[in-house]
């Protein structure tokens, strides 16, 4: 097997999934994600021989971010906010139907109120909450100072907390 | 420190990216002050609700197959593709398979003596290496910089021969760890091609010299003086033989 191939293999290949996950959270459906992450890919593997970091991962998620911003300003997308479908959630293979179902609407509460953050924020969030990403990886990917992400971060918790505060009580 | 100050912080404390001093200072706000222990606790409690449901979006199945059939050359999991009555037949045949490789495989896993799990890990590190920055810790084509650099850096110390005459360029050399252990791999380059060489205690008889193949690379093994030698490139085979030879005579 070709070098580039091998390399590509071992360093970009591995962040694919949290690739196409922030780029369905920025362009927020199912078939945009997809093309966005191939196009990443692609730009990726042209550039992987001029890649100097030591962090495919953030430089990776930099690139999907550059290429969901792009196609977001281009207005290229092929549908607004698409409802959650049920037929893209992981399995759930627990044997109590009615956690599972429970977990499920929890789950959609909680993604609602991720994506009607804006942009700035939500992105903020997905890298910190969901990929589990540091404040230096997220300026990194992000391309602002680390106070920025610290801020923003703040920003967007506070709005999720008055999103999903209410409701957690009468859940609980 | 007042709220105002600590408001941020507080999301910094929550996010593990705050020092020993930075957490203690915001500890002992948040036992004095009631609203912003509240704050805290709320945020808290967002925190885990968000890590107790899983919220990342995953590529389908067909999707990522699609995307393994155009960048990597073989799929990731051809086993997904088998359905029905295939599964049967498959397995029919992965089985026979199975009883072959062991077979074949029976001798060599005696002569090779278990060394097919540092192979991978060797080639891995050698394709990591191949990135630029990756290379050499210490980039030098002197012999007298790249031994003298592994002092105290490992217990041995690693032959670094100047091989220019015969065409192998040294470019240096880097720290790796193997097996657990520290490992020297020096690094040479023979026209476009990377050769390393790693070498690790492991005590044992010496042996002549070992050819693996993978993927396309060359990995050529051998024990000297109680050390294990590995010389992995996708050079020329008849050129990695000569390298091997040469460090074996210095």
């Amino acid at each position: 097997m070709d070098t580039r191939v091998r390399t590509f293999e071992l360093t970009v290949w591995p962040h694919m999934r949290a690739a196409y996950n922030l780029a369905r959270w920025l362009v927020r459906n199912n078939q945009d994600a997809e093309d966005i992450v191939q196009e990443s890919l692609l730009k990726a593997y042209k550039a992987q021989e001029s890649f100097r970091g030591n962090e495919p991962k953030t430089w990776m998620l930099s690139i999907v971010r550059n290429t969901a911003l792009d196609f977001l300003r281009r207005g290229k997308s092929s549908a607004e906010v698409v409802l959650e479908k049920p037929g893209f959630e992981p399995r759930d293979h627990s044997p109590d139907p009615e956690r599972a179902l429970l977990e499920q609407s929890r789950r959609q509460r909680v993604r609602r109120a991720i994506a009607q953050l804006a942009p700035e924020f939500r992105e903020a969030i997905v890298l910190r909450e969901i990929e589990g990403l540091s404040y230096k990886e997220i300026a990194s990917v992000l391309g602002i100072p680390m106070g920025t992400v610290m801020s923003r971060l703040s920003r967007a918790r506070n709005l999720l907390l008055v999103e999903l505060g209410g409701a957690k009580e009468v859940s609980a | 420190m007042n709220c105002r100050e600590a408001g941020p912080l507080l999301h910094a404390r929550l996010d593990n990216e705050l020092d020993m001093a930075g957490s203690a200072s915001i500890d002992l706000h948040l036992a004095d002050c009631r609203a912003c222990a509240a704050q805290y606790a709320a945020l808290q409690g967002l925190h885990d609700e968000i890590a107790s449901v899983d919220l990342a979006y995953a590529p389908g199945a067909a999707f990522e197959r699609k995307l393994a059939a155009r960048f990597l050359k073989e799929p990731k999991s051809p086993l997904r593709l088998w359905t029905g009555n295939w599964l049967t037949a498959s397995a029919m045949a992965a089985a026979t398979v199975g009883v072959i490789v062991l077979i074949v495989s029976m001798p060599a896993l005696r002569t090779g003596s278990g060394t097919d799990a540092i192979a991978t890990e060797i080639l891995d590190d050698h394709l990591r290496a191949l990135e630029p920055m990756h290379q050499v810790d210490v980039p030098s084509s002197d012999q007298h910089t790249v031994k003298p650099w592994f002092q105290g850096k490992t217990s041995f110390s690693p032959p670094v021969p100047d091989l220019t005459g015969e065409d192998f360029i040294l470019i240096g050399g880097r720290l790796e760890v193997l097996n657990q252990q520290p490992a020297a791999a020096i690094v040479y380059r023979r026209r476009q091609h990377v050769i390393d060489l790693y070498v690790l205690p492991s005590p044992g008889a010496d042996s002549k010299t070992e050819l693996r193949e993978q993927g396309g690379y060359h990995l050529l093994h051998w024990m000297q003086n109680n050390m294990s030698y590995w010389a992995v490139s996708d050079v020329d085979l008849t050129d990695l033989r000569t390298f091997a030879d040469l460090i074996r005579g210095k």
